[in-house]
């Protein structure tokens, strides 16, 4: 039984590695398949109190700062420092309990 | 014996001198052309761009696994927006009289209504000059004149994020003529939702 499992798995592993190098990078494949464009996202406010677009789309996670037009961060208080708040979870279907 | 090796130190010296002055001139003449260069040889990551609810610019990317994104700001490391969130520009003119911070009761009233009315989560106020005077003394006022607004906004209850004076640096019209000078005498408030 468990000798036919592990060839099984190990075929399993090597059909998912042979999707290779992701060659489009502008959008996310798979189960939630969508444009980049279509992220949601809320902020998370760092140690230092300031914003961070935070976006959970399932597998993929992304960060990135929130400047003003001056190009200085935004620090608003919207929040505590290490924390986050807003829609940031609801851009993907696939489950994430973490 | 000493004579020789100090001079055989000081040709070696020389020599690598030239070629750093060689290196440094390969380096700042033609710096833009190279990056192009050694970018065609590296693996495609070609991003896409997201808009934030700000309307500024970030690239990202799906790596498969892994995502990546990080904000699209010019060579200077100004963001590039597609809307600003600007929300108000006050003529300095109306708010102080020359080379003075102090806001008077009717510029305290109009204040107070707009911190009322625009109902922000927090506020960034800027304060900017004209060009005459010195930078430094532009610099100055700038700060204290956004510092009085701040403290008419924060008696009204609205919270601030930040508080600066750019002086002159940062003009909205050429300092050529009085109309643009007047343009460029103001306090933008940045309101952060």
């Amino acid at each position: 039984m468990t000798n036919v499992k592990i060839p099984l798995l190990l075929v399993a592993v090597l059909v998912v590695a042979a999707c290779g190098e992701k060659r489009n990078k502008t959008v996310d494949r798979g189960i939630d398949a969508k444009h980049l464009s279509q992220l949601k996202a809320g902020i998370w406010v760092d140690p230092n109190g300031c914003d961070h677009w935070i976006i959970d789309d399932g597998a993929e996670g992304y960060l990135s700062q929130r400047l003003d037009k001056f190009g200085k961060p935004v620090c608003s208080g919207v929040a505590p420092p290490n924390t986050a708040v807003g829609p940031f979870k609801k851009g993907s279907t696939v489950p994430d309990p973490i | 014996m000493t004579g020789r090796l100090s001079k055989s130190i000081r040709s070696t010296l020389s020599g690598i001198a030239a070629v750093a002055l060689a290196v440094a001139v390969a380096i700042t003449g033609t710096a833009p052309v190279m990056a192009q260069q050694t970018a065609t040889t590296g693996r495609d990551y070609t991003p896409t761009i997201w808009v934030d609810p700000d309307g500024c610019e970030h690239w990202v990317m799906d790596d498969g696994w892994e995502g990546y994104m990080t904000p699209n700001v010019n060579r200077q490391g100004i963001p590039v927006c597609r809307r600003g969130n600007v929300c108000g520009v006050m003529n300095s003119d109306q708010l102080f009289a020359t080379d003075s911070a102090r806001i008077g009761p009717k510029g305290k009233a109009r204040l107070a209504n707009f911190f009322r009315q625009a109902n922000a989560l927090s506020y960034i106020i800027v304060g900017h000059t004209d060009s005459r005077a010195s930078d430094q003394y532009n610099m100055d006022l700038s700060l204290r004149r956004a510092n009085s607004v701040a403290r008419v906004a924060v008696k009204n209850g609205a919270r601030i994020a930040d508080v600066r004076g750019y002086g002159e640096r940062m003009p909205r019209a050429p300092n050529s003529t009085a109309a643009g000078m007047q343009q460029n005498r103001r306090v933008e408030i940045i309101c952060i939702r």
